[in-house]
């Protein structure tokens, strides 16, 4: 199904696929828009302050700056389509088409495969949210195991789900402010004004703070997380952060025997 | 009197040659002989400082250029003078109006000020309650400058341009008319000030707490500059509208600005849609653009739905970020103790999570 390996050697050293060559692009061009989106945008939510307008003179000025803002919208937005629609044809292909070989489509049916998708939340990411708190107040020493996609990432990979539908509508009515008028209330661009700027501000703030330590600020990321570049997780990486899916990777490959036990505080865990 | 006539003696050579370059045209007095120190100052009776500096350069980049001295501070017979009068911009001065025969006066601006929200009287005559808030020429108009601007060869400049200036200099030889009528003219075919300076006009009454408070306003000037017209002109956008493009109607005099509630004000409730629709504006919108709130205080009662927006969000992003930081940092301190459990588990694991 995929043309990756899920295990590459490289100098001697077992690399796990993670990310597709296609997905990369997709977060190169939805990070590059966002942050484009936030230095035209941020200027103008806070005009008064002093870094504002040196800073939105670099991105334009008053003639230009608006015009980038709303060119990035539009590529985040485009983005956004594409990639449901690449996800929606995954969904088909992966999910609907087995079920289809196995003559077995029924809702039931197509309702499980939907919760059976990697990015789905599923009553395993609520077991290991309830272990992350036993192991970060004491009562577990081993922290949670995680699948490809452990609870907080799939919180990432949802939250322009949520972001875009409120930053995108609000952010176009803005935009086509005279031609909305002409079937919406001007109230309406209250509501967006508001919708917009303060979206923003806490998609910016959790993107800085809370997905950067994720990736990037970590202990044992810092400086940076290389998988968004490479596609690719180091064996310590996988062991470290998805435990899980590395055991299973392991077995399937055949590699069963060479299992390396979940290190933590310098102790091991035996799988 | 022969000390006297020596003084005086003294004071038209000094005035001829010692500050000959610092005179200029219109100080028949030579008011700039002592007017151009910068220090000269002093405390009034009522404690207030007082500043009788001539910045030269400021002064003759402004309308008023042309005028002398006593054209303005008509009661200043004398050298030294007692102190003078407060300025009356009504009176006649001695320039002639162009297009008339008239000496030109401030009267008429005056009298559409009268009409205006502004005026210290209501339309019945009566005086209204607190009127020293309300304002004079001086407390918007400080000492005015040109702005011109120059379009040559399809470009549009700030400043004269000295080609486009060339064709009025090929009839108009005589001293500096062509420049002072350029610049008289250039100034006033856009706003003569930036906007974030007209709004700064307005701010000096209307963001003073006390002020509000005695009129019964809200803080009108924090809410605009809340606003996406706002904070374009605080950085340097002269696109967006400021305070007079909202609340003076289209092509009326700009003195006249009406309250909210006087059926010709631009900002009166039917009129708003007029307002924003204007050919400069939103001329595309529908009338319904007119909805949208300008002055949003996020007051609970005035303005339920961007207060309860408001809130929501704001309870949004608390929620969430300090869910992630509280996440984060015990994240930290577990690394503190890594080995430590309050329980014993076995080795190998509990559960597969």
């Amino acid at each position: 199904m995929s043309k990756y390996d899920p295990i590459v050697y490289q100098d001697g050293k077992r690399l796990f696929y993670r990310f597709s060559a296609h997905q990369r692009v997709q977060h190169v061009i939805l990070f590059s828009s966002v942050i484009i989106l936030a230095l035209t945008g941020f200027p103008l939510r806070h005009a008064e302050e002093p870094w504002a307008k040196p800073l939105y003179h670099f991105m334009g000025g008053p003639e230009l700056a608006p015009l980038i803002h709303h060119a990035a919208g539009s590529v985040l937005l485009a983005l956004f389509v594409y990639h449901t629609i690449y996800w929606m044809a995954l969904f088909y292909k992966n999910h609907i088409g087995k079920l289809k070989r196995e003559n077995r489509v029924t809702p039931v049916n197509i309702i499980k495969e939907f919760f059976s998708q990697e990015m789905v939340p599923n009553k395993k990411d609520l077991m290991d949210i309830i272990h992350l708190w036993k192991y970060l107040l004491y009562f577990s020493k081993r922290p949670p195991r995680h699948e490809k996609m452990s609870w907080r990432e799939k919180f990432d990979y949802f939250a322009p789900y949520w972001g875009i539908p409120i930053l995108g509508p609000a952010g176009v009515a803005l935009w086509w402010r005279d031609e909305f008028s002409h079937f919406m209330p001007g109230i309406v661009l209250n509501a967006a004004y508001i919708m917009h700027t303060d979206e923003a501000l806490l998609a910016v703030l959790f993107l800085f703070f809370v997905h950067w330590y994720n990736v990037h600020y970590a202990p044992e990321k810092f400086p940076a997380a290389t998988v968004w570049l490479t596609g690719y997780l180091t064996e310590d990486e996988m062991i470290h952060e998805h435990y899980a899916q590395y055991v299973r990777v392991m077995i399937e490959q055949g590699l069963e025997d060479q299992i390396k036990p979940q290190h933590f505080g310098g102790e091991e865990y035996e799988w | 009197m022969y000390k006297q006539l020596l003084a005086k003696l003294i004071i038209a050579i000094v005035c001829f040659y010692g500050f000959g370059d610092y005179s200029y045209a219109g100080d028949e007095l030579n008011c700039v002989l002592c007017h151009k120190f910068r220090g000269l100052s002093r405390i009034d009776k009522d404690g207030k400082f007082r500043l009788f500096y001539i910045n030269q350069e400021l002064f003759d980049s402004g309308p008023h250029r042309r005028n002398k001295c006593k054209d303005c501070h008509t009661d200043i017979n004398k050298i030294p003078h007692d102190p003078a009068k407060k300025v009356d911009c009504t009176q006649e001065c001695h320039m002639v109006e162009p297009s008339s025969t008239e000496k030109f006066s401030h009267k008429s601006v005056a009298k559409v000020l009268s009409k205006s929200v502004h005026s210290p009287v209501d339309k019945n005559g009566k005086e209204k309650k607190f009127k020293e808030d309300y304002p004079g020429c001086k407390d918007c108009h400080d000492q005015p400058f040109y702005r011109p601007f120059s379009i040559y060869k399809g470009q549009l400049k700030a400043g004269v341009s000295k080609r486009g200036i060339s064709r009025c200099k090929s009839c108009h030889t005589r001293g500096d008319f062509a420049e002072d009528f350029y610049e008289h003219v250039t100034t006033r075919l856009r706003k003569s000030r930036f906007p974030m300076e007209t709004i700064e006009a307005c701010a000096k009454c209307h963001q003073d707490k006390a002020f509000q408070e005695r009129h019964d306003l809200d803080d009108v000037v924090t809410t605009y500059k809340q606003t996406f017209h706002g904070k374009m002109i605080a950085l340097g956008s002269e696109r967006t509208p400021d305070c007079l493009d909202c609340h003076v109607v289209e092509g009326e005099n700009t003195h006249l600005i009406e309250a909210q509630d006087v059926p010709t004000s631009a900002v009166y409730k039917t009129n708003v849609q007029a307002t924003c629709r204007t050919e400069e504006c939103h001329s595309k919108a529908s009338a319904k653009l007119a909805g949208f709130q300008t002055h949003v205080t996020y007051d609970r009662e005035k303005y339920p739905l961007q207060f309860y927006m408001l809130v929501g969000f704001k309870a949004l992003m608390a929620f969430v970020l300090y869910f992630f930081l509280l996440l984060i940092f015990l994240e930290l301190l577990r690394r503190l103790f890594p080995g430590f459990s309050f329980f014993k588990e076995k080795n190998n694991n509990s559960g597969d999570n």
